[in-house]
């Protein structure tokens, strides 16, 4: 049984697509089976949310009288990048004011801006024939300027590590607060809806793919930094992060409910972002990928006490066991807390169908596909000679 | 029965005061310590204590004429709503299970009533849902 895109879009426009949340496809399949279920389902959708740290939005300012050349701005005095051009600029949700502050950073910037909040933008310029001005200080909002769209060069990670924390002191990392002794454990995927682990491969998502973005609507744009595809795999499905991607849509259509600035204390700040992505039925192969659950998926145990980037797997837990609470590791029960949303993961994939169903969302085919082989390169002391 | 949770101060003189023994021996309260601290300035104690609600308004004005001041506790953390995306990063943190998350809507609640205020929870909170609301 094989389906095509232009037969789903054509459905989708008269209103009669079958469209199912993974999590409804995932009790269909258990029901029907894989081929029952691939007749009756056009579109899976899927959903996560959670902290994003490769995150961050492109403003054009629009230009002021007389004009300047912005080379260093500050938004509520988070410095933005302007190594572009003379009004745009770059704000990163981890960067944070200069006092040393990091209750604040560009995500929050970020979120005021979405929330139609005020914006305070301070620029300075060493002044040029053209642009004469050498400093600003004004407000702007989304109402205000040119354009504002968000651009995350890293997204929506296919699977990733659970950490936890033998060493006698509590951790704050990007994982979360780690208790000393094996005292919890933290995970960060959405696991059986997670967008990257229902087509494990990415058959139907690459460059082009219409998603949910923050609340909007918006597209994959590239393969994610830190991609790769050499995790192995278990159930057709890698275990411990792998697939990346990167992702654009407009600040203005998005909602606080679907990028959410967040602090990781004694970290810094990120970015809680909202993605889902549909899954066509093209056949029977992406339906049973689509309907992987929790039980299959695995993720690996990493001891955040070693700082190396050569953490050794302590352990293998399946998705199953890290949402029951708690997990064993060595013999000692660790309870379990996510860092991602499943309650905003399935708010998401609803969303999401929503919008097909009513024919306000049409999937689109990848206008190129993500590399089908990737692996991850270290950054290591070398001199000029070895390195060219 | 009445369960109420009180955060005492006590001054450099009053400190040594053998106040839990009075509490239990003469108000036959039971006395839970959930937290302790001395120092140059004082003291401060947080505590549990059960008993008939007449029992503990006795035991409190017996504090309170010792110098002692009394401050209760009813509720030490608050969990804003609007801010709380139910990720459940609170959850493993809470020494006392006062977080929770059901199994089939996977919203996290939080239970004032089990708080022993340690105040664990509030670094955990990456959208700063979780507020203190008395500073102890
Ligand atoms: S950590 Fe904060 S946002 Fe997450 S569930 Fe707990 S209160 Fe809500
Ligand atoms: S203050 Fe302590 S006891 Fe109270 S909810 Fe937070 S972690 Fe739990």
């Amino acid at each position: 049984m094989k389906r095509t895109y232009e037969e789903i879009n054509q459905k989708i426009k008269k209103g009669d697509a079958v469209v199912m949340t993974a999590e409804e496809a995932i009790e269909l399949v258990q029901r029907e089976g894989v081929a029952k279920a691939t007749k009756e389902v056009d579109v899976v959708t899927t959903g996560t949310f959670g902290a994003m740290c490769s995150s961050g939005a492109f403003i054009n300012f629009g230009h002021s009288e007389p004009p300047i050349k912005m080379t260093k701005v500050w938004l509520n005095d988070v410095p933005a990048y302007t190594g572009i051009a003379a009004v745009d600029a770059y704000i990163g949700a981890t960067e944070l004011r200069e006092d040393g502050n990091m209750e604040y950073g560009g995500a929050h910037v970020i979120e005021d801006l979405i929330a139609r909040r005020p914006v305070r933008l301070r620029a300075i310029s060493y002044g040029t024939d053209c642009y004469p001005r050498k400093e600003i200080d004004t407000y702007i909002s989304l109402m205000t300027v040119n354009q504002a769209y968000m651009f995350n060069p890293r997204n929506a990670y296919q699977n990733y590590g659970v950490a936890t924390n033998s060493s006698e002191r509590t951790l704050f990392t990007y994982m979360g607060k780690l208790l000393p002794k094996f005292g919890n454990a933290t995970y960060s995927s959405a696991g059986q809806l997670s967008p990257l682990l229902k087509d494990p491969h990415l058959r139907t998502i690459g460059i082009g793919t219409r998603i949910f973005l923050g609340g909007a609507q918006g597209y994959v744009a590239w393969e994610g930094t830190q991609y790769r595809t050499t995790t192995p795999e278990r159930n057709g499905v890698p275990i411990g992060a792998s697939r990346t991607l990167a992702v654009i849509g407009d600040l203005r259509e998005m909602s606080t409910e679907f990028v959410r600035a967040l602090t990781y204390h004694k970290y810094g700040t990120t970015l809680g972002v909202g993605i889902g992505v549909p899954i066509p039925i093209l056949d029977e192969d992406l339906m049973r990928s689509a309907a992987v659950r929790d039980e299959e998926i695995f993720a690996p145990v990493l001891d955040y006490a070693v700082a190396s980037r050569d953490r050794l797997p302590i352990h293998e837990v399946s998705y199953a066991e890290l949402r029951s609470g708690s997990i064993e590791i060595s013999g000692k029960r660790v309870r379990t807390s996510s860092l991602s949303s499943y309650a905003k993961a399935r708010q998401i994939a609803e969303t999401l169908k929503d919008w097909i169903q009513k024919g306000e969302f049409l999937l689109t085919e990848k206008v190129a596909s993500l590399p089908e082989e990737r692996s991850m390169r270290r950054l290591d002391m070398r001199s000029r000679e070895e390195v060219s | 029965m009445a369960v109420r949770k009180y955060l005492l101060t006590f001054t450099p003189e009053n400190v040594s005061e053998p106040i839990t023994y009075r509490l239990v021996k003469e108000f036959d309260l039971m006395v839970n310590i959930l937290r302790a601290e001395v120092d140059e300035s004082g003291g401060r104690l947080m505590i549990v204590l059960e008993g008939s609600g007449m029992q503990i308004e006795r035991a409190v004005r017996y504090l309170e004429a010792s110098h002692v001041q009394v401050q209760e506790l009813k509720e030490y953390i608050r969990k804003d709503e609007a801010r709380c995306t139910h990720c459940g990063a609170c959850i493993s943190i809470c020494p006392v299970r006062a977080f929770v998350m059901d199994g089939k809507t996977f919203k996290v609640s939080f239970l004032n009533e089990k708080c022993i205020a340690c105040g664990m929870c509030v670094d955990a909170c990456p959208p700063g849902a979780i507020r203190l609301r008395a500073q102890v």
